[in-house]
């Protein structure tokens, strides 16, 4: 029997039922199947702002979002940072499939031009990923940063410190990062439709070199000392004379 | 078409004033011995100023009276500006430096611009909106349209020249004033009256130049002049009447500077990219260059950009003269747009006007792209780019995605290695030679690094990336 209104629900747009997960929004697969399955829509939201909640920087939290971005640039969409905490170094990003022809990075000199650079990208390139690291940018400021990726179809991600959790936030999709080690743990705070109970987890590899063998023992070399590493390898070829 | 500008000192003046702002303000003339007026505004006219007074009569009358000296250079200069601006309707514009008239051969243009009247009322409104009072007047030869001008006719081409001017009186005419008199002496009041005259007891009398004018005047004698070119640069300054000091009264004034700069480029069919605004104060001048991607000349996106810039900007004195040069007028072309909207596409028209937006206020250094470098140093191996140079990257996916900007010294007994290491030994062309052992580790929060042991330069050991 069709419960009321669930064919309103799946006709109109801005409404869903609380108890189900909303299947006909835009979205961005992550690219990680995990995620995707508790996400509503199984992506990113599209034309709606996604924030990021992490407990420390450096946790895993922009790779997250590769397979992500590097879908956007296949798609020929500009991918913009604003005032990332480090540099991204472009060779890895390449690596990821990120094609640095349609890479934007923005520097401000204080957080409330950071805000003003992000809306102003946000509302005037259509398509594509505005990627933006603020601590707190107040509830109307963010509220008018997610009409504006409406607007013109953008996803937006912003990073914030998880202290941060307890405000109020307009943003479409929150979600809390934190370090679980070999890879990040992710809790969805809120999202448009039901939340999933559990946390997910992500386990991210990092791509190791090739050409050198992996150390076969951790204790055995932090017993020895690793001051000194010395390893055959090293030894064979010195062309210079010390 | 003759174009006279009879009060151009003052309008010069009360060009960079908005309709609220009104003061008295009266143009002396600062050569002779005895200054006197030669001009007011309607403020100062009520106020009971006259041409011809005394300054020092004028200022009993009006104490706050603002005296601006006539500077025959910026008259000048504005005469060229607008012959500029007339060059979009005719293309043989003949400046007339003496007496701030412009002459201009529109018979050729009217079956673009159509009726005579129609390109008066034009030209008049245009003008307006920069400021400038013109009288316009239009006939068949030169002289006549001067003499049109003076009296605001508008001559058909047809007809004969005699006829029309024949009961203008005679002081119309462009003769030496004692020329003039010995006519007004002879009994002469009307032009149609001395052009009835033999030509040889004329000459006779007055000289030869007399008959030459007439003769031209009428038609009778052909009157070839010399073509003007426009130059390839912009220049105009404001002096305003009242120093100010905050930002947002400034727009007006330099408002109107940018409105006489893109219609001159709408004229020339130019555009504009390098846009040199000039603040100048009692200690100094204050420089705001402006850049646009793509020469244009759109008012609103200058505005745009200059609000942007202005909203920044601290002003230090009060402001006395706004100046606007654009050193080099480059060709322009107009951006078709494509009649279906690109869904998925991005329109680069819109990178475009944000890259100006931002780059306007952040400043041109705060937007820039990545693009890689072949070097094994990771320091060396990146670089930024302007948006518009193409953009290379070799792919190593086995990097970090964050580097440091600086490599930070650390305590390797802290992290755990994943794995390593990697040598890499190189740069010994550009003296910033490196022998260095990269590894993998993990610190005790479970972040992954890039750290590496060197050698040289400077022993120890150094953290340089982030796998995030």
């Amino acid at each position: 029997m069709p419960r009321p209104g669930e064919h309103l629900a799946r006709t109109l747009p801005g409404i869903w039922q609380g108890r189900s997960l909303r299947r006909n929004l835009a979205t961005l697969p992550t690219g990680h199947a995990a995620l995707d399955r508790q996400l509503p829509g199984h992506g990113w939201p599209l034309g709606a702002i996604s924030e990021l909640l992490t407990e420390t920087t450096g946790h895993g939290e922009f790779s997250l979002l590769m397979p992500a971005l590097a879908e956007l640039s296949a798609r020929g969409q500009w991918v913009v940072l604003v005032d990332p905490p480090w540099i991204p170094y472009p060779p890895a990003m390449s690596g990821y499939g990120i094609s640095m022809e349609r890479v934007m990075l923005i520097r401000t000199r204080t957080p409330e031009e950071s805000l003003w650079a992000c809306e102003q990208v946000l509302r005037d390139i259509r398509g594509g990923a505005v990627l933006a690291w603020h601590d707190d940018p107040g509830f109307t400021r963010l509220r008018r940063l997610q009409l504006a990726a409406r607007s013109a179809l953008k996803t937006g991600f912003l990073f914030r410190p998880h202290t941060m959790a307890h405000q109020a936030s307009p943003a479409a999709l929150r979600l809390q990062l934190s370090a679980d080690p070999p890879g990040t743990r992710i809790r969805v705070l809120k999202c448009q439709g039901q939340r999933a109970a559990e946390s997910i987890f992500i386990r991210h590899s990092p791509h190791l070199p090739g050409k050198t063998r992996p150390v076969a023992d951790p204790e055995q070399d932090s017993a020895k000392g690793l001051s000194r590493p010395q390893s055959a390898p090293m030894e064979t070829h010195q062309p210079y004379a010390h | 078409m003759a174009l006279e500008c009879p009060r151009l000192a003052l309008d010069l003046a009360t060009r960079g004033l908005a309709s609220g702002q009104e003061c008295a303000i009266a143009i002396h003339d600062s050569d002779r011995r005895r200054q006197a007026i030669l001009d007011c505004n309607p403020v100062a006219g009520r106020a009971g100023v006259r041409a011809g007074m005394a300054t020092s009569a004028a200022l009993g009358l009006v104490t706050d009276l603002k005296l601006i000296p006539r500077d025959p250079a910026a008259e000048r200069a504005a005469l060229e500006r607008l012959a500029t601006l007339c060059y979009r309707y005719s293309s043989q514009v003949e400046k007339l430096e003496a007496d701030n008239a412009l002459l201009l051969e529109i018979g050729g243009s009217q079956r673009l611009f159509g009726h005579t009247r129609e390109i008066t009322q034009c030209l008049e409104r245009e003008l307006l909106q920069l400021g400038y009072r013109v009288r316009i007047g239009t006939a068949a030869t030169p002289e006549a349209a001067r003499l049109a001008a003076r009296k605001g006719l508008h001559i058909p081409p047809g007809a004969r020249i005699g006829q029309h001017i024949a009961r203008l009186p005679l002081d119309a005419l462009s003769l030496e004033p004692a020329q003039k008199a010995a006519l007004h002496k002879m009994g002469f009041r009307r032009i149609g009256e001395v052009l009835r005259l033999p030509r040889k007891a004329l000459s006779r009398r007055l000289g030869t130049g007399v008959v030459d004018y007439l003769d031209r005047l009428t038609g009778a004698r052909p009157d070839p002049r010399k073509g003007w070119r426009p130059p390839e640069h912009f220049c105009s300054s404001m002096d305003l009447a009242a120093e100010t000091s905050s930002s947002q009264a400034l727009l007006f004034p330099l408002q109107r500077l940018v409105t006489e700069l893109c219609a001159t480029l709408r004229a020339r069919d130019r555009g504009a990219q390098q846009l040199a605004f000039e603040l100048r104060h009692e200690q100094g001048c204050e420089a705001l260059q402006l850049g646009l991607q793509q020469p244009g000349r759109s008012e609103e996106r200058i505005m745009l950009l200059l609000r942007e810039r202005l909203h920044s900007l601290q002003l230090t004195a009060p402001v006395r003269q706004v100046s606007l040069q654009v050193p080099r007028l480059l060709p322009f072309e107009i951006l078709h747009e494509s009649l279906f909207a690109d869904e998925s596409g991005t329109d680069s028209e819109g990178i475009r006007s944000v890259l100006e937006r931002l780059q306007a206020r952040l400043g041109q250094r705060a937007v820039r792209g990545l693009a890689g470098v072949q070097d094994h140093r990771p320091e060396h191996s990146w670089s930024t780019r302007e948006l518009d140079e193409p953009a290379t990257c070799h792919s190593m996916p086995h990097r970090p995605v964050w580097l440091f900007s600086q490599p930070q010294r650390c305590r390797i007994e802290e992290y755990r290695l994943l794995a390593g290491p990697e040598r890499i030994e190189t740069g010994w062309w550009d003296g910033h030679d490196c022998r260095r052992d990269y590894f993998v580790v993990q610190d005790d929060t479970g972040r992954v690094l890039w750290a590496f042991h060197e050698y040289k330069p400077q022993p120890g050991w150094y953290l340089q990336g982030l796998f995030a």
